[in-house]
């Protein structure tokens, strides 16, 4: 084999207007598809990026004022498409004071209190808050200056309770914009929890407050619930779900989503179908100039054969040619891949959320166009090293050549 | 008691023959009986048309002759018209076929991508039979050793057939198969030309078989030939036969 990769090269090199005309017929159609390929990357992955990076677009929530017991939300609690679930206590005590008495900016600021748990993509992950710990949001923490470590009181006042519940908590974690906007606390579910026992009138003696019913007679009930799909994918069909599970209305960012995972679809379907023709157009070309090549040459792989070199191994003379023809190509066009996507990152700067590039190819999705364009041209070779395989030895001593 | 010296090897050949077909006409080539051993030379002569190269396509392993036909080689003893048996495309039969046998086509057929001593060199690496000092002294005997790393398009018809001539001998093949080698050449150079593949063969040990329709050259060189004589039936059918002369 190897006497034949030399000969093959040898041919190739001495041949190489031929070779120049094959490697740029290959680049003429790849560089295009890569780069339309590498621009539908950026772009579409800018976008899914920015939704899978916004937790608020995984979220789900349930609307208006249901009355829902733990037995109602269990079920849920194990589907797999839900990343995260927490009940909803009743929206008019979702406020309360938060006091900081040794901060050095706001001593004290209303704030929506949310409920959180593990597994809530609105925290870090890996963040687990324990009793006695919060979440600001970056304005609430801005305004008070407050920072991780720091000890505030979540304060709440009820009409009808003769003094106020005071919660002292530490400040565990300052989310970032994305993740919480305006004033905001996130607290373990059980503070929530608590603050409605609160007003519900119960008696909670751990925290200063002796009157009111025994807490023993509380049935938690739940005014909805927030939970997060695991997936972009899932939110659709689990916003559906969920509705037909607890019979409530929801609302989602489900219309945006869809839209842009829609348009992720077209944009393959688009790209699959321009790929389609250039890709039938190239195995066209390849077909016919492997062949034609072998028509041209068959004076020396004749000779070759009266040589006695093995029919196999003249039929893997152009084979080898059209493979080496295919590297060459191939690292043609990823080098102009790389400068197109430079000059589009230059054109475009800044065009994209984050500054995302504006073309992006995956080692993989690289792979895999090497390998699809090897077997291309080794099907589109076939038929010239099936010729090569008939060619008739004795031409040569005819002085057929 | 002398010893007897070993006998060369030897295509032996009975009954050898192949048919073309052309719409109704049909031509029959038939060689009765023939041995042709290493280091003997023999000139295929006959009319054109006559069969010499078709002849020679048989004798090279290039056609499968037809049934009936018994063609073997004495040492070591090979059956070689059952190698067809394995198909044209075989890889024993081309095997055999670049051992055995070395060829001197009219036109050189010479590999244009390969110097001059790529082309010698190449039945060497293609038989298994790599000698740099063997290629070198048939360059220095055929006047090539200057000329080795030109390519073939830079050298005259007379200088590619020297070449030819190399590159068939330099495997040591126990025969040359040499179809009308100075065809393509002016009087003088064929001469030359022709003298050196006899003196080359005969150096090397090599049967040589060529074929010719130069009568004169050959009377000159007193070669024995096989000659070829076509007889047409009424039906337009030719037979061509040999005869050893």
């Amino acid at each position: 084999m190897r006497l034949v990769l030399s000969l093959a090269l040898r041919d190739l090199m001495r041949d190489r207007l031929f070779l120049f005309c094959n490697v740029a017929v290959l680049a003429g159609v790849l560089v295009p598809l890569l780069v339309l390929l590498g621009v539908k990357n950026g772009v579409y992955h800018a976008l899914i990026d920015e939704l899978r990076n916004n937790p608020a677009t995984l979220q789900i929530d349930t609307q208006g004022n249901a009355d829902l017991t733990e037995a109602d939300i269990a079920p849920l609690r194990d589907w797999p498409e839900i990343a995260f679930l927490t009940p909803r206590t009743r929206s008019q005590f979702d406020y309360v004071n938060v006091y900081a008495p040794d901060g050095t900016g706001a001593s004290l600021r209303e704030a929506l209190l949310l409920p959180t748990g593990e597994g809530d993509p609105s925290l870090p992950a890996g963040l687990v808050l324990g009793a006695g710990e919060v979440a600001l949001s970056p304005l609430l923490a801005s305004q008070m200056k407050l920072a991780v470590g720091d000890r505030v009181e979540l304060v709440t006042q009820a009409e009808n309770r003769p003094r106020q519940l005071r919660l002292p908590v530490t400040v565990r974690h300052v989310l970032p914009e994305t993740a919480a906007s305006g004033r905001s606390v996130m607290a373990p579910f059980a503070v929530l929890d608590l603050v409605e026992a609160f007003y519900d009138s119960y008696a909670l003696p751990e925290h200063g407050v002796s009157e009111g019913r025994p807490l023993s007679d509380r049935q938690p009930r739940f005014e909805g619930i927030r939970l997060y799909a695991r997936t972009l994918q899932d939110l659709a069909p689990l916003q559906q779900r969920v509705e037909a599970a607890l019979g409530l209305g929801t609302s989602a960012r489900t219309r945006e989503v869809m839209a842009t995972l829609g348009l992720g679809r077209n944009l393959d379907l688009a790209l699959g179908l321009t790929a389609s023709l250039a890709v039938a157009g190239l195995a066209a070309a390849l077909f016919f100039g492997f062949w034609s090549d072998v028509m041209r040459k068959r004076g020396t792989l004749a000779a070759l054969s009266l040589l006695g070199l093995a029919p196999r191994m003249i039929a893997a003379l152009p084979v080898l040619q059209a493979l080496a023809t295919a590297v060459l190509g191939l690292a043609l066009s990823f080098t102009l891949y790389a400068g197109a996507a430079v000059l589009a990152g230059w054109l475009f700067a800044g065009s994209l959320p984050d500054g995302a590039p504006i073309t992006r190819l995956g080692l993989g999705q690289a792979a895999l166009i090497g390998a699809g364009v090897l077997s291309l041209v080794l099907v589109s070779v076939l038929a010239a090293a099936r010729s090569a395989l008939r060619i008739d030895p004795a031409q040569t001593l005819r002085g057929g050549m | 008691m002398t010893e007897m010296p070993p006998e060369p090897a030897t295509l032996r050949i009975s009954q050898l023959g192949a048919r073309l077909s052309d719409g109704d006409r049909q031509f029959r080539l038939c060689v009765e009986g023939l041995d042709l051993r290493a280091g003997e030379v023999v000139a295929v002569t006959g009319a054109s048309g006559s069969g010499k190269t078709l002849f020679l396509e048989l004798l090279g392993l290039l056609r499968a002759p037809e049934a009936g036909a018994d063609y073997h080689l004495t040492d070591p003893a090979t059956d070689l018209g059952g190698l067809w048996r394995a198909g044209p495309r075989s890889a024993r039969l081309a095997a055999i076929r670049g051992n055995l046998f070395g060829f001197v086509p009219q036109t050189g057929g010479l590999i244009a991508f390969l110097s001059v001593e790529g082309n010698i060199a190449l039945t060497q690496r293609i038989s298994h039979r790599e000698d740099a000092s063997h290629r070198a002294r048939l360059m220095g005997r055929l006047g090539l050793s200057a000329l080795r790393h030109l390519r073939p398009a830079a050298l005259s018809i007379g200088q590619r057939q020297r070449v030819a001539i190399a590159r068939a001998l330099a495997h040591r093949p126990a025969f040359v198969i040499a179809d009308e080698p100075t065809a393509a050449l002016d009087p003088d150079a064929a001469d030359a030309v022709m003298a050196l593949l006899l003196e080359t063969a005969r150096d090397e040990g090599a049967g040589l078989i060529l074929s010719s329709h130069d009568a004169q050259r050959l009377d000159r060189m007193d070669l024995p030939r096989l000659h070829f004589t076509s007889v047409t039936d009424t039906d337009g059918h030719v037979l061509s036969q040999a005869v050893l002369q």
